[in-house]
């Protein structure tokens, strides 16, 4: 709202960093060819090391790996979110990404006036002919977490730290619950909401809380703010409790290596470059679903931490997952996606795995 | 016993919370009795979280806490340097002021860091123990077992108190922020005035940052603010302008986020929107006058000297 009050010197002075400005090569110079140029728009730092960190790896390896023009820019409000797809699918890209559920309806009003662009929506609810939501199964990654968890707990106190309770959020809370049950089934799990995915010491104080009620095992699902979990446990440790972390959205394990066992990881790197080898075939069609099955969820424990998940919950961890890719084991889930026959593009079978394929 | 390590514990998360929350609101109040409203004090928080980062990763958390000031009066001369002697909006500076101050903290970060970010582990500064005090049951560790920015609180407040409202130099500052034309009539430099309750706003929001990230959390984020300096501007007016009552507002609003954890651990089944909520609902029953009169600095806000027309 404030940057429509530009005539004002001394906005136009500041806000140009307010745009979050890093690495951002949309600067001015004019129309790019809308088969070469491809955008992110992220709702947060990326330097997060987490959620938003992976979509800017993954733009990063669409530009080296392909040659293609990239730039990102961070939206602080929804109102931005308009602005900046329009504002990009103007200045000719033609593949744009918007990270995160939140970016649905901006995408669908964008694509509505730019049917020649492609909007790619993380975690989107609804797709049409240039509207395709990636799904993440990360719910999947975070089962095998649980299990993970549950083995190395010795309060049977696990405590979850989430940003705001959204349906990405809460599915891969209910899994990771659903993990630590299968191998301890009385056990506690405690779920904070700080409100924030930024705000790290909101994301201590509630690990702190989680670990005064006994809790010595936690993960996350937040962004930056996970540095707050990951010091409450250190501290933990400091005073000499026996405490663990896990990591989420991407591989946090040299996040914190000395008190992240694992991490349920998205290969969003993996997972962009494919939309856009697809997109530049003319192959693009929405949903694309990523899971265990297709290798880019999974669990990756911390190789600087051997020996912490006892080996026989590393082969009930090697088992499930072997279940989960082959359709034998379903993982609780919150579905976000809405019905896939009811898009008008639906070409791409059903509810079945349509997986990216480069 | 069991209940009183409970109740130590919260009250030691509600101080850790609400001491940020104090440092800003206290500068605030000092930069509104001058009759400027700073919202910028958001950016001067997160420069002098990064500030402090920075400056305790050079040279001890002794250093950073001098370097989170010292960040945190930057941007604010920023602020002045527009809002005082350009006599620009106040309101839309202090935006500006605020979002630029994310945006330039983004990009510092992200330079000296990388672009995808790093969980710095950073030297914080110690707690000093005061005998005896500390050993007082339930609210002994949490009041007196803390770092320098805490016993900080305890000394600005009555020492603010006295300089705004037993002082000349404080009763000049007060009638710069309710009458400025008198003021100057009187002979008071009413911008040179603004500018240093402006400036130590900024110091004391720097400071406010720099336990954030040396006290709190020992790391740094972008945007690890949160947005408290903004809170800091709604802990002003709950706390009436003055020193003693916006001590008690910050301890409170810092009750309210570690009973809202504390619950939530505790599987207490509320909506946690509703528990982060209520402090602002108060804020704005303050602000109408449900706990009795209140009211801003006449000049509050007000461009000065008057715009034509």
């Amino acid at each position: 709202m404030i940057r429509r009050i530009g005539t004002l010197g001394v906005l136009s002075l500041v806000l140009p960093l307010a745009s979050g400005g890093c690495g951002d090569e949309a600067g001015g110079s004019g129309e790019v060819q809308s088969a070469t140029a491809v955008a992110l728009l992220t709702s947060g730092p990326v330097s997060d090391a987490g959620w938003h960190a992976g979509a800017y790896e993954g733009l990063q390896r669409i530009g080296d790996s392909l040659g293609l023009r990239v730039s990102h820019q961070q939206t602080r409000t929804p109102a931005d979110f308009d602005e900046a797809f329009l504002s990009y699918a103007e200045a000719g890209y033609g593949l744009i990404f918007g990270h995160g559920f939140e970016y649905q309806d901006a995408a669908e009003r964008a694509a509505k006036q730019y049917p020649d662009a492609t909007f790619v929506v993380s975690s989107g609810a609804r797709y049409s002919d240039n509207v395709v939501p990636l799904i993440f199964h990360l719910n999947e990654a975070a089962y095998l977490a649980g299990i993970a968890a549950g083995s190395i707990t010795r309060a049977e106190v696990l405590g979850m730290v989430g940003g705001v309770e959204i349906p990405p959020v809460r599915g891969t809370f209910l899994a990771f619950r659903a993990g630590v049950e299968v191998v301890r089934p009385g056990a506690t799990v405690l779920e904070t909401f700080t409100g924030s995915w930024d705000d790290v010491s909101a994301a201590k104080e509630a690990a702190a809380a989680q670990l005064r009620r006994g809790a010595d095992v936690l993960i996350h699902n937040v962004d930056a703010a996970s540095f707050g979990v990951f010091q409450a446990v250190r501290e933990a440790r400091a005073a000499g409790r026996g405490a663990w972390a896990f990591g989420m959205n991407r591989d946090q394990n040299d996040v914190a290596p000395d008190v992240i066992v694992g991490s349920a990881v998205i290969d969003v790197p993996a997972v962009f470059l494919q939309v856009a080898r697809q997109w530049r075939s003319g192959t693009l069609a929405g949903p694309l679903h990523s899971g265990l099955e297709s290798g880019t969820v999974d669990f990756v424990p911390n190789p600087l931490l051997p020996g912490i998940v006892p080996a026989a919950a590393e082969a009930r961890i090697a088992s499930a997952r072997q279940e989960i890719a082959d359709g034998r084991l379903q993982v609780p889930e919150i579905r976000y996606l809405e019905d896939e026959e009811a898009g008008d593009g639906g070409s791409s079978g059903g509810r079945g795995r349509a997986q990216p394929s480069g | 016993m069991a209940e009183t390590a409970v109740m130590a514990s919260f009250l030691t998360a509600a101080v850790g919370l609400a001491v940020p929350l104090a440092l800003a609101a206290l500068g605030e109040t000092v930069s509104e009795r001058a009759g400027v409203i700073n919202i910028g004090i958001e950016g001067s928080v997160i420069c002098g979280a990064l500030g402090g980062a920075l400056g305790s990763l050079a040279a001890g958390p002794y250093v950073g806490l001098a370097g989170g000031a010292t960040a945190g009066c930057a941007a604010a001369l920023v602020f002045a340097v527009f809002a005082v002697h350009l006599n620009t909006d106040q309101i839309i500076t202090g935006a500006a002021v605020a979002l630029g101050s994310l945006g330039f903290t983004g990009a510092v970060f992200q330079s000296r860091f990388g672009a995808t970010g790093v969980a710095l582990e950073l030297e914080t500064v110690p707690a000093w123990e005061v005998p005896l005090l500390s050993h007082i049951p339930i609210a002994g560790p949490a009041l007196f077992h803390g770092a320098a920015t805490v016993y900080l609180v305890y000394l600005l407040v009555p020492a603010l108190w006295w300089f705004l409202f037993r002082t000349r130099w404080g009763l000049a500052l007060r009638a710069v922020g309710e009458a400025p034309e008198a003021a100057q009539a009187a002979g008071l430099p009413v911008k040179a005035t603004r500018t240093l309750a402006v400036l130590f706003g900024g110091l004391l929001g720097g400071l406010a940052g720099a336990h954030l990230s040396l006290v709190h959390t020992g790391t740094f984020s972008e945007n690890m603010s949160a947005g408290k300096g903004f809170v800091a501007i709604a802990i002003v007016v709950l706390g009436r302008w003055d020193p003693r009552g916006v001590l008690a507002a910050a301890l409170f609003f810092g009750c309210a986020e570690a009973l809202q954890f504390a619950l939530q651990a505790m599987d207490v089944d509320l909506p946690y929107p509703l528990l982060l909520a209520l402090p602002y609902v108060l804020s704005l029953a303050a602000l109408a006058g449900w706990f009795g009169r209140s009211r801003a600095p006449a000049a509050l806000a007000l461009p000065w000297p008057k715009r034509p027309g």
